[in-house]
C-alpha cells in the first residue's frame, strides 16, 4: 500500500501547478472576453459579411472539440504558418479561441437585453455609436453578462486540464507526473480532482452571491447614469 | 515563409483508420448517453427523496462531477480500474469516466424535467384513480419526456465532443487517429481538417436527426 | 327524495396545515340527485373541503364516508373512492400531450379496464354532448380556456361517476367563456347527476343549485335553498358576503 503520508512533499509543487491552471485561465478567459466583445459587435453589426463571419466562427466551436484545435495551433502551426508556439502558447491560443465564442454569445445577449428605449433615449441626447456604448448600454449589459461569464470561467478552468497534454506542467500534469514519480496508485490524481472541485465550487458560489449583488445593484445603476 | 502545399492525397493511407476510429467514437457516444441517462434517472429521482441523506448524495454526486474536468475523471478511472482489480480496456475505462461525469449533466437535465411538470398532473391523475405507478407512466414521463428532448441532443452532442479527450487515455477514436496520421505524414493541416469534418458533420447529424425526430414525434410542439 | 341514503356523509370534518386550522368541525351530506354550491369568501377552505372528499388531502379529525366506505387520503382504497368521483379544476389541469380525445378516453383505459375502441367512442360521444367533436383531435394548448374546461368535464363524465365535484370551474375563465361552461354545468345537472360545485357564479347558484351552503372560517356558517340563502340571508357573515357579490 502506498505511503499517501509521504504525498505531502509533493504539495508545494501540486499548488504551483494550481497557481499555473488559474492562471492560464484567466488568460484565456480575458482574452476570450475581448473576442468575445469583437464578435459580439460583428454579430449585431449592419454588415451581413461580419455577421456570418462572426456566426460561423461559434458554431465552429459548437461542433468541433477544443482538443484537435489544440492539437491544430500546437503540432500544426509550425509547419503550416511558420509560428513555433509553446506549449503555454498554443493552450491559451485554443482556450481563448474557444471562450471568446461563448463570450461572445454571452455579450451578445447583454447588449440585447438593454431596451431599444435606452438607444433611443441616448441618441436623443446625442450620444454617437460609441458614447452610447459606454455610458448607457454597455453598464446596464454588465449586469447580465457577468453571471454567465463565471460559469464560462469555470469551463475554461476544467477545460486548462487539456494542456497536459501537449505537455505543459498545470495541475492535471503535474499530478501525472507524481504519480509517476510516486509509483502508480491514484490518491495523487484524487488530490488533484479534490482541488478542481473546491476552486471551482467556490467560484460559482462566489459567482452567485455576485448575481444576487448585481440585482441589488442593478436599479442604483440605473439611477446613476440618468 | 514555410513551404506547404495543401495535399489532401497524402493522407488516403490513413483514411482506413479513420473509419474505425469514427466507429470508436460513436460507440463511445452512445453508449455513454444510454449509461449516463440510467445513471442520471437514478440520481435524479434520489434528488427528489424525502430522505435528506439521499438528497445530499445526489447533489454531492451532481457538483463533484460538474466541477472536475472530464480529462482528470478519464485518467482517475484508467489509472484505478487496474489498482481495484478490474482489468479493463482503455474503451472501457473511458466509458466509465465519461458516464460518471455526463451521468452528473444528465441528472439536472432529468431534475429539471421532472419539476416543469404541475402538480394539477398528479391531481388529476390521482383524481380520476390511477396508481402513482400510472401516473407516472401515462402523464409524467411523457411530458418529462417533451421537455428533455431538445437537451438530451444537445447532451449527445457534448458527449461527441468529449468523447476526444478518451484519445489521452489510448482509445482509438478521430482525436487520436488526427495525432497519430498527422505525426506520422506530418500532414497536420490535412489531418485537422478531416478530423474537424468528421466531428462537425457527426454533431450537425445529431442536429438535424433530433430536429426531424422532434417534428415527427411532438406534432403540434406545444 | 331528501330521504334517501346519502352519497356523501361529511362529519365533524377537521382538516389543518401545520398548525393553520382550515377546515374546522364541518358535518353535511349530499343525497343522489343534489346540486350543492358552496359558496363564501375566498380562502375559507371550500376547495380543501373539495380535495379532502377525494383524498387528495389527508384530514386531521373527523370521518367522510363515499357510499359508506371511508375516505383515507394514503389508504390502498383511495382508488375505488376515486373511481366513482369525477373531479374538474380551477386549472384544468388536461393532460398536455394528448388530444382532447385522448384526454377523455385515457381513465377509462387505464383504470377502468375499458377497451381502446369502446373508450374513444365514448369519448367522441362526450365530446359531442359539451360540443367539441370538432376539436376532438386538438391538444390542450390549442383550445381556449373555456374549450378545455369541458373537455375536463367530458373526461370527468367519461368513467360514469356517482358524483361529480367542481372546484371554482370558471374562476380562471374570460367572462365570455364562462357563460359555455356554466351552460354545459347546467344540462348536466338536469339529468339528474349529483353534484359539489364551489363557485362564485350566484346566478347558475340559484338557478341550478338544489342547495346552497354558506362557508366561512372553516365553518359551515348557514345553508338552505338558494334563492331563499340569497334573498333573505339570516347571518350577518352571509349578508355582508353577499352585498360585496353582484347577483
Amino acid at each position: 500500500m502506498h505511503n499517501a503520508y509521504s504525498l505531502l512533499e509533493y504539495m508545494p509543487a501540486v499548488f504551483r501547478a494550481l497557481g499555473l491552471t488559474i492562471w492560464l485561465s484567466w488568460l484565456a478567459l480575458i482574452l476570450g472576453a475581448v473576442g468575445g466583445l469583437l464578435l459580439a459587435l460583428m454579430r449585431t453589426s449592419n454588415f451581413r459579411v461580419l455577421r456570418l463571419m462572426a456566426l460561423l466562427y461559434v458554431e465552429l466551436f459548437r461542433s468541433i472539440p477544443i482538443l484537435i484545435i489544440l492539437f491544430f495551433f500546437f503540432y500544426g502551426a509550425p509547419l503550416i504558418l511558420g509560428w513555433n508556439l509553446t506549449a503555454f502558447a498554443a493552450a491559451t491560443a485554443a482556450l481563448s479561441a474557444h471562450a471568446s465564442a461563448l463570450m461572445s454569445e454571452v455579450i451578445r445577449a447583454g447588449i440585447e437585453s438593454v431596451g431599444r428605449g435606452q438607444w433611443e433615449a441616448a441618441q436623443s441626447n446625442g450620444m454617437t455609436y460609441t458614447q452610447a456604448m459606454r455610458h448607457v448600454i454597455g453598464p446596464q449589459a454588465m449586469q447580465v453578462i457577468l453571471p454567465p461569464s463565471v460559469n464560462i470561467y469555470i469551463m475554461v478552468l476544467k477545460e486548462s486540464s487539456i494542456a497536459s497534454i501537449i505537455g505543459y506542467v498545470e495541475l492535471t500534469a503535474t499530478g501525472l507526473v507524481i504519480r509517476e514519480a510516486h509509483g502508480g496508485g491514484f490518491a495523487i490524481l484524487a488530490i488533484v480532482a479534490l482541488l478542481y472541485f473546491i476552486v471551482c465550487y467556490a467560484i460559482s458560489l462566489a459567482g452567485g452571491v455576485l448575481e444576487r449583488r448585481m440585482k441589488v445593484a442593478g436599479s442604483g445603476l440605473q439611477m446613476d447614469e440618468l | 515563409m514555410n513551404s506547404f502545399t495543401f495535399n489532401l492525397r497524402a493522407i488516403v493511407p490513413y483514411l482506413g483508420e479513420l473509419k474505425m476510429a469514427v466507429v470508436t467514437t460513436v460507440a463511445m457516444s452512445l453508449s455513454t448517453i444510454v449509461l449516463s441517462l440510467a445513471i442520471g434517472l437514478f440520481f435524479a429521482v434520489l434528488r427528489q427523496s424525502r430522505v435528506a441523506p439521499l438528497r445530499w448524495l445526489a447533489t454531492a454526486y451532481v457538483e463533484f462531477f460538474r466541477n472536475t474536468p472530464l480529462l482528470v475523471m478519464l485518467y482517475f478511472a484508467y489509472f484505478m480500474m487496474p489498482v481495484i482489480g478490474l482489468r479493463m480496456s482503455p474503451f472501457q475505462s473511458g466509458l466509465v469516466g465519461m458516464t460518471l461525469h455526463f451521468g452528473a449533466y444528465m441528472t439536472e437535465i432529468l431534475r429539471a424535467g421532472l419539476i416543469a411538470v404541475p402538480n394539477g398532473q398528479y391531481e388529476a391523475g390521482n383524481s380520476q384513480g390511477m396508481t402513482s405507478l400510472q401516473i407516472l407512466r401515462h402523464v409524467v414521463l411523457p411530458q418529462v419526456f417533451r421537455t428533455i428532448y431538445a437537451p438530451l441532443g444537445n447532451q449527445l452532442i457534448n458527449i461527441v465532443l468529449g468523447s476526444s479527450l478518451t484519445s489521452a487515455i489510448a482509445v482509438n477514436e478521430i482525436a487520436s487517429w488526427m495525432q497519430t496520421a498527422g505525426s506520422d505524414s506530418f500532414r497536420y493541416f490535412e489531418t485537422f481538417l478531416i478530423a474537424a469534418i468528421a466531428y462537425a458533420v457527426l454533431c450537425q447529424a445529431i442536429n438535424l436527426t433530433r430536429i426531424f425526430i422532434g417534428r415527427a414525434l411532438f406534432p403540434d410542439n406545444r | 327524495m331528501m330521504n334517501a341514503t346519502p352519497v356523501l356523509k361529511i362529519d365533524n370534518l377537521r382538516k389543518q396545515f401545520g398548525s393553520r386550522v382550515i377546515i374546522d368541525d364541518i358535518s353535511m351530506n349530499v343525497v343522489p340527485g343534489e346540486i350543492v354550491c358552496l359558496v363564501g369568501p375566498s380562502g375559507t377552505g371550500k376547495s380543501t373541503l373539495l380535495r379532502c372528499v377525494n383524498g387528495l388531502e389527508s384530514i386531521q379529525g373527523g370521518q367522510i364516508l363515499f357510499e359508506d366506505k371511508p375516505v383515507r387520503a394514503h389508504a390502498k382504497d383511495i382508488i375505488g373512492v376515486r373511481k366513482r368521483i369525477g373531479m374538474i379544476f380551477q386549472q384544468f389541469n388536461l393532460y398536455p400531450h394528448l388530444t382532447a380525445r385522448q384526454n377523455v378516453m385515457l381513465a377509462q383505459v387505464v383504470v377502468h379496464g375499458v377497451d381502446r375502441k369502446t373508450a374513444a367512442e365514448r369519448a367522441d360521444h362526450l365530446l359531442a354532448r359539451v360540443r367539441l367533436s370538432h376539436r376532438a383531435d386538438a391538444y390542450p394548448a390549442r383550445l381556449s380556456g373555456g374549450e378545455q374546461q369541458r373537455v375536463a368535464i367530458a373526461r370527468a363524465l367519461a368513467t360514469n361517476p356517482h358524483m361529480l365535484m367542481f372546484d371554482e370551474p370558471t374562476s380562471a375563465l374570460d367572462p365570455e367563456t364562462v357563460g359555455e361552461v356554466l351552460a354545459v354545468m347546467r344540462e348536466i345537472a338536469q339529468e339528474g347527476r349529483t353534484m359539489l360545485v364551489v363557485t362564485h357564479e350566484m346566478r347558475f347558484a340559484a338557478d341550478v343549485g338544489t342547495r346552497m351552503v354558506f362557508m366561512d372560517a372553516g365553518k359551515i356558517v348557514e345553508e338552505g335553498p338558494p334563492r331563499e340563502l340569497l334573498a333573505h340571508p339570516k347571518t350577518e357573515r352571509a349578508q355582508r358576503f353577499l352585498q360585496t357579490i353582484h347577483h
